[in-house]
């Protein structure tokens, strides 16, 4: 995949995190993903549609979310909570609403509809392109230093593909 | 000064919450979509309201365009807080007559200073 259509997901989930969260995320080594499952605990799906079509989802750890979730409404969780997803899911929805921004910066016109969020590992998703899907890993501290992940899978490709 | 928040995402509306309780306003009415409040609009004396775009029932825009078609709401300060970043969305906006528009993400100090911009306007 070209490079420019990965660098707007990068600039808008570490744009999300420095200025919800005052946190840097350390972009890791984008990869091609192998298997269409979900990286994380717990996972934001977003579809897109217009010029390109694709699939964009954010992963987290358990840890991470509820960390999170913490920093962002100042109420600590010990475990997954209706909450934490629902925080997960509109985490998800800023991240597609930058890219889109900086998508259009590029004269590419991309809209989303409301994501979903999946509770789980390695849940199968039902990816609507054929194209291969680049995983983006992200990492970045917690409070304590312990460092914790996030992963944006995504799939893209022009919208009158089969 | 009693303030509408309205988003899908209850955990947006927890932080809006807060960020309105740091600028001293406490008495907020919540709600999921606009099409929630159609009804208690006209009988509570709402005075700033402030909503997402992308809404199932019905989105922000919708909300901004009935708001400022009745008489009763037009001159409530309206301010949409939106992922919806690209132009087109903003300019639809300002178009339907929307006080203040800021993009997700955002700081508590940037909508804390659109909100101060929006209650002062609606004072002139």
């Amino acid at each position: 995949m070209d490079v420019k259509y990965i660098n707007p997901f990068i600039i808008a989930t570490q744009t999300t995190f420095k200025t919800m969260f005052s946190t840097e995320l350390k972009l890791n080594k984008p990869i091609l993903k192998q298997d269409r499952r979900t990286s994380g605990d717990i996972t934001g799906i977003m579809g897109l549609a217009g010029d390109k079509k694709g699939t964009l989802c954010v992963s987290f750890n358990e840890r991470g979310a509820l960390y999170l979730y913490s920093l962002l409404v100042g109420e600590k969780y010990e475990k997954v909570t209706s909450e934490i997803v629902d925080s997960i899911g509109e985490l998800t929805n800023i991240i597609s609403g930058q890219s889109r921004k900086e998508f259009e910066k590029i004269g590419l016109n991309l809209s989303a509809a409301i994501p979903m969020v999946i509770v789980g590992k390695n849940v199968e998703l039902n990816f609507i392109t054929v194209t291969p899907i680049v995983s983006v890993p992200f990492a970045f501290s917690l409070s304590n230093g312990d460092i914790d992940f996030i992963n944006l899978d995504f799939s893209f490709e022009d919208a009158g593909s089969k | 000064m009693k303030t509408l928040v309205v988003d899908d995402f209850s955990t947006m509306r927890k932080l809006i919450k807060n960020v309105l309780k740091q600028i001293g306003i406490s008495d907020v009415v919540e709600a999921e979509n606009g099409k929630q409040v159609l009804d208690l609009l006209k009988k509570e004396q709402i005075e700033l309201i402030v909503s997402d775009w992308i809404m199932p029932e019905m989105t922000g825009i919708e909300f901004l365009k009935l708001c400022k078609a009745d008489d009763n709401l037009k001159k409530i300060p309206f301010i949409m807080v939106t992922a919806e970043a690209q132009k087109g969305n903003i300019m639809e906006a300002i178009k339907s007559g929307v006080d203040n528009y800021i993009v997700k993400p955002f700081t508590p100090e940037k909508l804390q200073e659109a909100i101060n911009k929006a209650i002062q306007r609606a004072k002139m």
